[in-house]
Parts: structure tokens; C-alpha cells; sequence
């Protein structure tokens, strides 16, 4: 619990990248499958909670970055999500912002090794 | 994939609904959970069991805040207007109006100044527009124009210097008698400078009379007279019109006289009630006789006969002058018979 707890502290700032990246891999995806899609790619380690997910979501759509399409699906409407022209250069620019940010950390949290060598 | 049954479907929704979610939020949620329950169902869990993790990890804080976040993404777009109008009738009218103000308000000031842009700009509009057909009305103009400048153009005055010595020249050298060697030689001006002097030692018979039309007759009024008796066989030249016409003698009026005196209105005529004019044509001489006097213009019943007859009869008249040598002249008189 603990750890998942800090995980979802990490993952709050880098959510909406996970999510543009994501989307711009599929057509188009809902919620849950985004849920499903983060839960099997880390094997459980990144866990998003609809809590935290769909205001993202939402937010991403206000910016103009995802369009939204209901479809009825099993009597429910499902709400499918995907990117849009403007969404896809972010998801892009986001993503190698995150990349360089990650090689970043790496290089502050590795000192000992690069040392040891 | 196991289904979730409606029932169970309705008591998420009741939950989340209860929850006081966000009600345009709550199909997406529902279906996220309904997900999730179907995934746990798969897995074999009674539902039950299911349904209280669920409630445990979508409690009602978690919802809440979905709620909230709602709130405040869509508070973001919100304007005045929907503030002004929460909770009031916004069907009424004024809240579409208010609504709807803004863009009223920047159509009608781009109508406007498209307006008053083409109010002040249309003078200059027209005048842009109008020279368009001014330069067509020019075009015909000039169209019109060489027509007058073709006219100028070929200089008619040396055309005009060429034909007349030529006339002259022709008219000079019109005796037919003459071989062309001789019109070949008499070159005008010269030929008439030779004449000037030679004319007294009477030369040619040419000669003499182009100088009789041009200069010498104050001179030499016989000449003429002299070399004529020479050439009488030729045509003597006859005017038709002269500087000084042939008179009667003794005027107009002794004319009237003496016709009034012979002529003899012809019985037939009389007769028939017939009267006119008879234009008697004659020539009269430079000697000042009347020759070939014919009627050309009669009325008949034997006035024509009476007019010529009449006119043979007159006396010589004073020949008609031309620069003051007198010339054949043809003369016209007409003769009114007039029934009392």
C-alpha cells in the first residue's frame, strides 16, 4: 500500500504524458483500458485509480488535445478517447520532455556507480 | 466475459448517484467500475465481494473530488453570465440575449464599419468605376477623327496645281489639226511669254487665241478680227456666260417693245386657251448677230414657231464682251404669251 502510495506520487506529474503516449500508440481507448493498458505494461507496478485518471482525462479534452466519442456498448456508454492533431504533436513533444527528465534523474540518482567506475 | 446483470448495473448507479457524483460524469464511471466488476467476475469472485471492494475504493471522498475537479474544469469555461444565471430560469430569454450579446455586439460593429466604409468609399468606388466607359466614349470619338485628319492629309492643293495647267495646256492646244509634236513643244508658260511678243507679227492661229482668253485683248482689238477671217472655218469659241452679256440695242425695254410690237399670238393657241413661256435659245455673235435661234422649252400650238420667228427678226444686239473683246455668247430668252 505504501508503496503504491508513492508510486502515485511520481505518477501524478507524469500522468498526463503516460496518457498522450498511450493514446498516440491506439485509435482510440476509454478509461478503463487505459487503466488496464498502464496496470499490464508494468506488470502492477503503476496503478492509476479512476480518481486520478479521469480528471486528467477531462482536462486533456478541455485543452483541445483529445476529442471524446460515447458509444453504447453492453447498454452502457462508453466514452472513447483520442488524440488529436494538436494532441499528438503534445503527446510527441511531452514524451521526449519526459525521456530527457528520466535521463536526467538517472544521472542524480546513479553517482555511485558512474564513481565506482 | 461475464455480463454484469442489469440489476447489478442499477445498484452501482444508485451508489454513485447517492454518492452525489457529478451526473455527466456518471456514465463514464459507471462504466469504468462495471468494467472492473466484470474483470473481478472473471476472476471468479462472488459479486458481493466485488461490489464492497468497489464502494471501499470509490468512497465517497473519491467521488467527491471527482465531482469537484468537474466543477472546476468546467468553472474555468464559465462565464459571468452562467454565474449570473445559476439557478435561475435561463430558458426565459434574457439569459440568450446576455449570452449571445458578445457576438451580436462584434457582428454588428464589423457590419458597421463594413457600412460606413462603403458610405465614404463610394464616391471613390464610382468614380473608379465610371472612367471605364469614358475612355470607350474617347475611342469612338477618335474613331471618328482620322477620318477628318485622312481628309487633310492628302494635299489636295498641288493634286489641284497639277490638273489645271494641264486643263489649260489641253484647252490651248485644243485645235485637233496639230500634230503632237507641237503640244509637246509649247510647254505653257514660255509658249505664252513667245506669244506676248510675237503676236503682233501674227503667228500661229493658236497662239493667238489662248492669248485672246488670257491677256492681250486691250491691245489689239482687231487682231483677233484679222487672224478670224483665217480661222473663221473653225469653231469660234461660244460663252455661256461672260462678264458683260449681249444686250438689245437700246435696252430691255425697247426689247419688250419691239416684241410686243411683232409677235402675234397664234391662232390655235389662242384657240385652245394655251399660254406659257417659250424659252428661245440663240447665240449672238461678236459681230452682235443672232444665229441658231431655237426654242427650247415650248408650250406649242404654234407659239415655239412665233418666238424663233420673232427673235430671227430682231436686229443685231450688242455682242456679249469677255475682258472686253466681244465673244459668241449663248443666250436664253424666255417669251411669256399671255392670253388677255
Amino acid at each position: 500500500m505504501e508503496n503504491n502510495t508513492t508510486s502515485n506520487e511520481y505518477v501524478r506529474g507524469t500522468l498526463k504524458t503516460i496518457v498522450l503516449n498511450l493514446l498516440a500508440e491506439h485509435d482510440r481507448m476509454y478509461g478503463y483500458e487505459i487503466t488496464q493498458e498502464v496496470k499490464e505494461r508494468t506488470g502492477g507496478a503503476i496503478a492509476l485509480t479512476f480518481g486520478a485518471l479521469y480528471p486528467v482525462l477531462h482536462k486533456l479534452e478541455q485543452e483541445g488535445l483529445l476529442l471524446t466519442e460515447s458509444v453504447e456498448v453492453d447498454g452502457r456508454l462508453r466514452k472513447y478517447y483520442s488524440l488529436t492533431h494538436r494532441g499528438n504533436e503534445t503527446a510527441r513533444t511531452k514524451t521526449n520532455d519526459l525521456e530527457r527528465f528520466i535521463d536526467a534523474v538517472r544521472l542524480l540518482l546513479a553517482p555511485r556507480n558512474l564513481a565506482t567506475e | 466475459m461475464k455480463r454484469l446483470q442489469e440489476n447489478r448495473i442499477d445498484q452501482i448507479s444508485k451508489y454513485l448517484q447517492a454518492s452525489k457524483l457529478d451526473p455527466e460524469l456518471l456514465p463514464e464511471i459507471l462504466d469504468h467500475l462495471a468494467c472492473e466488476a466484470e474483470e473481478s467476475l472473471w476472476d471468479g469472485q462472488p459479486f458481493d465481494q466485488i461490489y464492497r471492494d468497489m464502494v471501499k475504493s470509490a468512497d465517497a471522498q473519491t467521488l467527491l473530488n471527482l465531482s469537484v475537479d468537474h466543477q472546476n474544469l468546467l468553472a474555468m469555461e464559465k462565464s459571468l453570465n452562467d454565474i449570473v444565471f445559476e439557478n435561475r430560469n435561463k430558458s426565459y430569454g434574457a439569459y440568450d440575449l446576455r449570452n449571445g450579446y458578445g457576438r451580436t455586439v462584434q457582428r454588428s460593429v464589423v457590419m458597421g464599419v463594413a457600412f460606413f466604409l462603403l458610405l465614404v468609399m463610394f464616391p471613390k468606388l464610382y468614380a473608379r468605376l465610371t472612367p471605364d466607359p469614358k475612355p470607350e466614349d474617347i475611342a469612338y470619338i477618335v474613331e471618328a477623327n482620322p477620318v477628318d485628319i485622312k481628309m487633310e492629309e492628302p494635299p489636295i492643293p498641288p493634286a489641284r496645281e497639277e490638273p489645271a495647267p494641264v486643263q489649260k495646256s489641253v484647252k490651248s492646244v485644243t485645235p485637233e489639226v496639230l500634230p503632237d509634236n507641237k503640244v509637246i513643244v509649247e510647254e505653257l508658260p514660255p509658249v505664252v511669254d513667245e506669244l506676248d511678243n510675237a503676236q503682233p507679227s501674227t503667228e500661229t492661229v493658236d497662239g493667238v487665241e489662248d492669248l485672246d482668253v488670257i491677256v492681250p485683248p486691250v491691245e489689239n482689238a482687231p487682231a483677233p478680227k484679222a487672224s478670224a477671217v483665217g480661222v473663221e472655218s473653225r469653231k469660234e469659241e461660244t460663252f455661256t456666260h461672260v462678264e458683260q452679256s449681249p444686250q438689245y440695242a437700246g435696252g430691255n425695254e425697247a426689247m419688250a417693245a419691239f416684241l410686243r410690237k411683232n409677235l402675234k399670238y397664234p391662232r390655235p393657241a389662242s384657240q385652245a386657251g394655251v399660254q406659257g413661256k417659250v424659252f428661245v435659245q440663240f447665240t449672238v455673235g461678236s459681230d452682235g448677230k443672232i444665229e441658231n435661234a431655237t426654242a427650247l422649252k415650248g408650250i406649242g400650238f404654234g407659239c415655239d414657231e412665233e418666238a424663233v420667228r420673232v427673235v430671227k427678226m430682231m436686229k443685231d444686239w450688242m455682242p456679249g464682251k469677255q475682258a472686253g473683246v466681244p465673244v459668241r455668247v449663248r443666250f436664253t430668252l424666255p417669251i411669256a404669251f399671255q392670253l388677255d
